[in-house]
């Protein structure tokens, strides 16, 4: 939903030059010049990381030193954690975001992937005009249609349920853009191999172009994920009266807990955590993804 | 249960392209492309454009969102009562303040810092990039929570150090004056990090040889800035503008629940939130569906104007 593309991304093959750096300008000179350079991104790093930081230091200290101002962790303590894990299911509500998430990066993905691949593939009447449904959608702010969308929701009985909070955002029209992108750059002779080798169209998107596409849908299925992970407006309307998903417990978790600084940061630490897992061992499927979006 | 109705592609397509001759693209009258699109244009059609018209009929409604009373025609009483409303005036004025903002946060610094941070490169840009990175992947009840905590009247670090310095501050979310401001920082500091991204990303994608060529024609440092690099940035910029012109309203939505919801008075509220505040708590479906539908075709329109602009004043460097 946050993400649109206007634009063609790079072609798959220069995608890494477009992110990794050109090559280093060498000379006596050139490092100490960029010392300014330098102070200016630490400057801007330190801006990013504090307030983080200060979560996790906040959320190890023991209790009773909460209101301490000492930049450093100091004695490290697990009884925020141990608090609030007694205090609220935060590991069953980790478990179903992580589920709801999963459940929808996986059907965004494959919707994604039989229409681009239709859109991409072939010529037909009407084409232009479905293709518009989807570039026009990011018209449509979720806010606007959010009533009709409840109620429809509530008809269905899914209230307060993850399949409510899921199924109405089963398909991403940005996923379908990207990923059209991808296919009308994707060698039209792959295809007509696979074709003459009298493979059906269904076989040659699973056998020839998805094994192809792996890094960019796995950039993309990365990105879906942690969109869904960090959704909020959503669960917030469906989840009124359940608190099985992080985003609405831990919303509950903060108004009951007021000061109680250590906990709030501990609970919040751990909504963070899977989303900073993955970024940590796929960071460049994640900046690829994001930006890739606005890229040129 | 839509992905299945994919399946039956299969029984279709073989026989379908097993003759054909080897085209770029088949162009013929074949279900086969309609199966495969059918599941996301039905999804759209159902959870989008559906809802999408049955906002616009709500507006024209009297409703309070109880599914045993009857809806009651009318008119464009809705219209009439959601334009003389001050939080609607309230809300406008509030959105148009957020997105000069985040032009700011989103556009202009990241343009500003990845144009003075271009000597740093290699390893060390990769490193400095992945932590700016960061906020923008923090879930919004927590870095709701993180910047609770950093304005903490009692123990929060940012009044503490304000009031060693001298200006002590009180409950930021709870002052009219600064409740607006503070949603900003905590939006803007997680937007920075993406647009300096995308920004450098866009940087990295202009070929040195242009620069390199211009220095030797005798332009200045500044010459290739302003006539050579802006202009080939200028689809990136475009890019980052518009986004934040459409989007800003719901990047700050989750932080306006969650931390001020609103107020103090309405003084950090936004279109959206109004729209939920409309829909949600004072359960008038038309007075929320007839703001909806106007912002929806007012940021149409903006979107449509800016699209025409950016094909005239975009330059590509192919």
């Amino acid at each position: 939903m946050a993400f649109i593309t206007i634009a063609p991304p790079a072609q798959p093959g220069s995608s890494d030059v477009a992110l990794s750096a050109p090559t280093k300008v060498s000379g006596p000179f050139s490092s100490l010049r960029s010392v300014p350079s330098h102070i200016l991104l630490i400057a801007l790093a330190i801006v990013s990381i504090f307030p983080i930081y200060w979560m996790f230091v906040t959320a190890f200290r023991p209790p009773s030193d909460a209101l301490s101002t000492n930049p450093l962790p100091g004695p490290l303590s697990l009884e925020n954690f141990q608090y609030v894990l007694k205090t609220i299911p935060i590991a069953g509500m980790l478990a179903n975001t992580f589920g709801m998430a999963l459940a929808l990066a996986v059907s965004q993905l494959l919707v994604a992937i039989l229409a681009s691949y239709g859109f991409a593939r072939w010529d037909f009447v009407g084409k232009k005009a479905l293709y518009l449904l989807f570039v026009g959608s990011w018209l449509v702010p979720f806010q606007v249609t959010m009533i009709p969308n409840y109620l429809l929701v509530s008809q269905m009985g899914l209230l307060n349920t993850i399949t409510g909070v899921v199924i109405p955002q089963l398909c991403s029209a940005f996923a379908v853009m990207m990923l059209r992108q991808h296919l009308e750059a994707f060698p039209k002779d792959l295809l007509d191999a696979g074709q003459m080798d009298g493979r059906s169209s269904w076989r040659t998107l699973w056998e020839v172009v998805v094994p192809n596409l792996r890094p960019a849908l796995a950039a993309l299925g990365i990105m879906l994920f942690i969109s869904a992970w960090n959704e909020y407006l959503w669960p917030s309307l469906i989840m009124q009266k359940s608190d099985a998903l992080i985003q609405v417990g831990i919303r509950g978790f903060l108004g009951a807990e007021g000061n109680n600084w250590g906990a709030i940061m501990a609970a919040s630490s751990l909504a963070c955590l899977p989303i900073f897992l993955i970024y940590i061992f796929l960071q460049r499927y994640v900046v690829d993804a994001f930006v890739r979006s606005g890229l040129k | 249960m839509f992905i299945e109705t994919a399946g039956p592609a299969t029984g279709v397509a073989p026989a379908g392209l097993a003759g054909l001759p080897v085209n770029r693209r088949p162009k013929r009258r074949a279900v086969s492309p309609y199966l495969y699109i059918l599941p996301a244009v039905v999804l759209l059609l159902v959870w989008t454009y559906w809802p999408l018209g049955q906002t616009v009929n709500l507006s024209f409604n009297d409703w309070n969102l109880i599914p045993t009373k009857p809806k009651q025609y009318v008119d464009v009483q809705k219209y009439a009562k959601v334009l003389s409303l001050p939080e609607l005036h309230q809300a406008l004025l509030n959105t148009g303040v957020y997105i000069l903002a985040f032009l700011g946060i989103s556009v202009a610094l990241p343009l500003v810092f990845a144009l003075l941070s271009r000597k740093v490169q290699g390893k060390a840009r990769t490193a400095y990039q992945a932590l700016i990175f960061v906020p923008f992947l923090i879930t919004p009840v927590a870095s709701s929570a993180v910047w609770r905590w950093l304005f903490a009247p009692e123990g929060g670090t940012i009044p503490a150090i304000a009031a060693a310095l001298g200006a002590p501050m009180g409950n930021v979310f709870r002052n009219p004056d600064s409740s607006m401001m503070a949603v900003i920082v905590i939006v803007g500091w997680q937007m920075l990090g993406f647009g300096v991204l995308v920004v450098s990303a866009g940087l990295a994608g202009i070929s040195p040889d242009y620069a390199a060529a211009a220095s030797i024609d005798g332009a200045s440092g500044r010459q290739i800035t302003w006539r050579i690099i802006i202009p080939l940035l200028s689809p990136s910029l475009v890019f980052l503008s518009l986004m934040t012109i459409l989007l800003s309203a719901q990047w700050t939505y989750p932080i306006i629940d969650l931390v001020t919801q609103g107020g103090p008075g309405n003084s950090s509220t936004n279109i959206y939130y109004l729209l939920y505040q409309f829909g949600f708590r004072n359960f008038d479906a038309g007075l929320s569906s007839a703001a909806g539908t106007l912002f929806f075709l007012g940021f149409g329109l903006i979107a449509l104007v800016f699209v025409e602009l950016s094909e005239r004043l975009s330059f590509y460097d192919n």
